[in-house]
């Protein structure tokens, strides 16, 4: 059995990280309802954005524009956009986009340009040796809607040039309270929806596309990326949060776990020593008797 | 009277959810307005300002709208925008404090795409000026003309 003086050092050391852990979950969570409230008010936008822009792209008549997808050129230049947090210690948050956008520097096909958001994975692929496009300086704290215009003219200009064919963004997605789940989301060029077969007596609505239909999907889909982007950090910034939090959270319970065996093994170690003293003192006593006796 | 409902949502809330008479808003080539069984119609917007009455002869409400776009259909219209503004919650300091820095930036050299970033910025602290003066115009001067009076519903 360890000595007392050990199991009292890793006890000391167990309840200084606890306290840093429990901290950290109090600041996790009050930054976390926060970013929820910020959440709460885009997801309306982010959620009917996306559902316009797929009933635009079911009525609009056929033509092509830069922004739309042609099935037959192959695409090998691609643009990644990756979100992850600044900070580590959030479990497996920042690993799972990590090991998504990982997948497409694999792919030897592929000429990957990184843009990446938070300090985080930037210091992930300097590590590796990959070079990255477009470092976006500041933190993904408290995303901002100037924030999302800047990368998406930066991503939307490498974009118009050529440079890159096709943009994909990877992100932490709050499906509930408990769970997210990393996305990745190719944001261009726009795939369109297959023609169906409408049957020929249902009404099939045909939008008027003003100014034109160049100039509106010229504005459109611009604004749709950068509503997208904006959607996208503010996202990531609250499950960042929440996967701190529940990293925290369940890192506060082992160290109370741990506390307890200790404290029990502490325990018991104290009192064998102390029924180890009393066996002395007695056989001590008894053997000095017995001398006694025997004189 | 002929009413339809009206949708519209910012990236930060959900502006306005109801019926509506008359929407005006700035489209790319001017000014366009949305009324009952409009055709169905996508239209971009760009930073400006736009109004909108809830009742026929009602009061108009004015709002400074930014980048966005509208869609028509079936007596319903959603307006998506980046950001959209009462008036009376424009910060006219901090519009202002944009215009300058965004006038400063047009002065110095920058790349193409610094150039469209700041024409927008100004664009917008613009529009946003204007409607703080709507709303801080003296009464008289608002009544008159075609402004028809906001001040006069709150």
């Amino acid at each position: 059995m360890a000595g007392l003086r050990e199991i009292k050092s890793r006890i000391k050391s167990i309840e200084d990280t606890r306290t840093i852990t429990s901290a950290m979950y109090m600041i996790s969570s009050t930054k976390m309802k926060k970013a929820k409230q910020t959440l709460e008010a885009t997801e309306p936008y982010f959620y009917t954005l996306q559902s316009t822009i797929d009933r635009i792209l079911r009525h609009i008549p056929d033509m092509e524009h830069i922004y739309f997808e042609k099935p037959e050129i192959k695409r090998t230049k691609i643009g990644l956009l990756v979100i992850t947090d600044d900070k580590g210690l959030a479990g497996s948050y920042n690993h799972n986009i990590l090991k998504m956008a990982q997948r497409f520097l694999d792919d030897a096909e592929n000429q990957v340009d990184l843009f990446v958001v938070g300090e985080l994975g930037r210091q992930y692929f300097v590590s590796k040796g990959v070079h990255i496009e477009e470092n976006f300086q500041y933190t993904v704290q408290n995303p901002t809607f100037n924030r999302a215009r800047w990368i998406s003219e930066t991503i939307l200009d490498k974009y118009r040039t050529g440079e890159i064919s096709e943009v994909h963004v990877i992100y932490t997605r709050m499906e509930s309270s408990m769970q997210s789940v990393a996305e990745d989301k190719m944001l261009l060029p726009i795939r369109r929806p297959l023609e169906e077969t409408v049957p020929a007596d249902v009404y099939q609505e045909d939008f008027l596309l003003l100014p034109s239909a160049k100039e509106a999907i010229d504005t459109i889909i611009p604004n749709y990326i950068t509503g997208f982007i904006y959607g996208a950090l503010v996202q990531a910034y609250c499950t960042a949060h929440n996967a701190r939090m529940m990293a925290m959270e369940s890192a506060t319970n082992n160290a109370d776990d741990l506390l307890r065996d200790l404290k029990i093994m502490y325990n018991r170690a104290r009192q064998a020593e102390i029924t180890q003293e009393i066996t002395e003192v007695c056989s001590g006593a008894k053997a000095q008797q017995m001398s006694r006796n025997g004189k | 009277m002929a009413v339809f409902r009206l949708k519209i949502i910012t990236s930060r809330r959900i502006f306005y959810d109801g019926p509506c008479h008359c929407l005006i808003i700035p489209g790319l080539d001017g000014e366009q307005a949305v009324m009952a069984h409009h055709e169905e119609m996508i239209i971009a917007i760009k930073a400006g300002e736009m109004r909108l009455q809830v009742e026929e002869n009602g009061d108009w409400q004015y709002a400074a709208v930014g980048q966005g776009f509208c869609q028509v259909a079936h007596n319903r219209a959603t307006l998506l925008a980046d950001e959209i503004e009462r008036p009376e919650e424009v910060d006219a300091n901090r519009a202002r404090e944009a215009l300058e820095r965004a006038r400063e930036k047009m002065r110095q050299k920058q790349s193409v795409q610094e150039f469209h970033m700041t024409q927008a910025a100004m664009a917008r602290a613009l529009v946003r000026l204007k409607e703080t003066e709507r709303f801080t115009a003296s009464p008289d001067r608002r009544q008159g003309g075609s402004v028809g009076g906001y001040g006069k519903s709150r």
